[in-house]
């Protein structure tokens, strides 16, 4: 793959130039740099992180947080209570570190975004056509065999209730027919070695500061390098494409501003610790079946759980959880997901490298959370588990039902470890102007030639897994955009 | 980056404090290296949220020289916003890496 370096070098000078800059890796950026090279398009793919190799960082590491996470992982929006997310910054982005579930965008979640955000041509029938396409191409496919015990008990927890659950297929390849040697098939597994193929040119550890507009066209961008050098990249076309954070931050800082960054949404989760009487943990992998009785507002699912992750989520009632770290064999992690009526706000701040962002729940959504947690927890003692440990301050052990009401009366959000995984919507498409940050195929409004083409333009949270919407409504702008413009060659 | 050797002086005699006082048991040596990954980490946080930490951190240090350990311990305790997220953080980072690493580590902190 291209490094910093030889592509600098090969120029010999601070400017390079390409037909279309494609700023960032990840599920957006990927897909559209293969379909404009294949078609023609002389494709410049630049990318903030690193290429970090598959199989070279523990998954779900402290080591991978630092390598392929931005801030190491550590990154907040502001509020009460500050909600901890995740952004991936490396060659692939966030697909390169997620779990690797994959849900379709529901037909009626796509109807609304069509009606409510004024999205032309978007219809569900067709999206999901490119959806089996973009599952043909990461291999999305099911496990080869039972799924992890954790996996299990949400199955088990659910069915003593009489809960509706599901199995989440994945993008991965099992290649001794294992369901524990799963190979992801992530961007750099798929897409971006498609378009190095078509001629695709990938940049990585180069940063675009800022994209230089006059007159509505955009002409060049300011990038900066892993080694202090400054450069200039000169187009015709641009794709921002760095996720819902950073894509908004980047076309605030070039000037433009009208619906950008102003309707961030989000999946807020809250966590619990599930201890059972035999060995369950499985550190390196996550759970595929979700729990969907009260989906959409509602789903259940599992974590992460290694030794490390099982510390952090026993943190908050530290002083009398602590001795369930001893036993983390034993332990997993749980989440309670909600679709949120909330919104953030994304704000690039003069002088500041990185954009601030803030979220605010609204009390419906703070009910959702207790209700979530409260439920999680009653789907885990259903599952055998003898004790919970809820992931806030002030928490009880449960251990029976007759817990369940303390543990909701001491609950609050903002005594509570809320996090997310999954951002969107800081840029939504559709023709409705008074929402709407770029048009019906991601050109941003008021320009003639900015392209945004990732989860920004989500209208809003779709309920699951955003990855497959992102990647279809990627792949249909793009498709849109070649019919509309001819290669220079 | 610019920022990593302040923040060095600044966070971790207090990263040490806590974890002395919350895992006595820590090896002193495993203490050293804990603390020293938490303050790397704080290094590469969001430009706002490094600056954040820099300013909490040196109304913490100032507060310690002038009311001792024991009231640090106290102030480590409490949950106001801000003060209350660092202390979490410098926990999170500590005991994520410790239980990462030593993953068979008591809970008081001392080896299996």
């Amino acid at each position: 793959m291209n490094s910093v370096q030889q592509i600098w070098d090969d120029a010999n000078e601070s400017k390079i130039s390409c037909e279309v800059l494609i700023i960032g890796s990840g599920a957006g950026g990927s897909p559209t740099a293969a379909l404009l090279a294949e078609a023609g398009f002389d494709v410049l793919v630049v990318e903030e992180g690193r290429w970090v190799e598959q199989g070279t960082v523990a998954p779900f590491s402290l080591d991978q947080m630092e390598q392929q996470y931005r801030g190491g992982g550590v990154t907040v929006a502001l509020g009460l209570p500050s909600i901890a997310y995740t952004e991936g910054r490396c060659a692939g982005g966030g697909t390169e570190v997620n779990s690797g579930l994959y849900r379709r965008p529901p037909t009626e979640v796509v109807e609304r975004w069509r009606d409510r955000w004024d999205v032309r041509d978007l219809d569900p029938d067709e999206l999901m056509k490119t959806a089996t396409e973009v599952e043909t191409d990461i291999h999305v496919t099911h496990l080869p065999g039972p799924a992890s015990v954790p996996s299990q008990l949400l199955r088990q927890g659910a069915d003593a209730l009489g809960w509706k659950h599901d199995v989440s297929p994945r993008w991965m390849t099992y290649p001794d027919g294992n369901p524990r040697h799963g190979q992801r098939q992530s961007m750099t597994r798929t897409y971006l070695p498609r378009a190095a193929k078509a001629g695709a040119r990938i940049l990585t550890q180069c940063r675009v500061n800022k994209i230089n507009i006059s007159h509505a066209k955009a002409t060049s961008a300011d990038v900066s390098l892993a080694n202090g050098q400054a450069g200039t990249v000169s187009f015709k076309f641009v794709f921002v494409c760095g996720g819902a954070i950073q894509t908004p931050a980047i076309l605030q800082r070039s000037g433009l501003r009208k619906n950008i960054g102003q309707t961030l949404a989000i999946h807020p989760t809250v966590k619990l610790s599930a201890r059972f009487a035999e060995a369950i943990n499985v550190p390196d992998d996550v759970p595929v079946h979700q729990v969907k009785e009260f989906a959409p507002d509602l789903s259940f699912g599992g974590s992460a759980s290694h030794a490390g992750l099982i510390a952090l989520s026993l943190l908050d009632q530290w002083s009398d959880f602590k001795g369930a770290i001893e036993d983390w064999r034993n332990m997993a992690v749980y989440y309670a997901a909600i679709t949120s009526e909330g919104r953030g706000r994304v704000m690039s701040v003069p002088g500041l490298v990185d954009p601030v962002v803030t979220y605010r729940l609204t009390a419906r959504d703070r009910e959702l959370l207790r209700s979530g947690l409260s439920r999680l927890s009653l789907l885990m003692l259903e599952a055998g588990a003898t004790e919970v440990y809820p992931s806030f301050r002030g928490a009880p052990i449960i251990r029976g039902r007759k817990d369940l009401a303390l543990a909701q009366k001491r609950f609050s959000v903002n005594k509570a470890s809320v996090m997310t995984v999954h951002l969107c919507s800081t840029v939504p498409l559709g023709e409705n102007r008074q929402l709407c940050g770029a048009g019906s195929y991601g050109l941003v409004h008021e320009t003639k030639n900015v392209y945004v083409n990732d989860a920004s333009l989500l209208p809003d949270a779709p309920g699951v897994n955003p990855q497959a919407s992102v990647m279809a409504i990627a792949v249909r702008n793009a498709r849109h955009f070649i019919a509309q413009e001819k290669p220079h060659a | 980056m610019a920022l990593a050797p302040s923040l060095h002086s600044l966070v971790h005699s207090t990263a040490v404090t806590i974890l002395q006082h919350d895992l006595p048991g820590l090896p002193v040596v495993v203490t050293q290296e804990v603390a020293t990954f938490t303050v790397r980490r704080l290094g590469v946080l969001a430009t706002h949220m490094r600056l954040g930490v820099a300013a909490i951190a040196l109304f913490v240090r100032l507060f310690a020289s002038i009311a001792g350990q024991p009231r640090l311990l106290w102030l480590s305790k409490t949950h106001l916003p801000l003060l209350g997220e660092y202390f979490r953080l410098i926990r999170s980072l500590s005991y994520a890496y410790i239980w990462e690493k030593w993953p068979d580590t008591r809970s008081d902190g001392s080896p299996a």
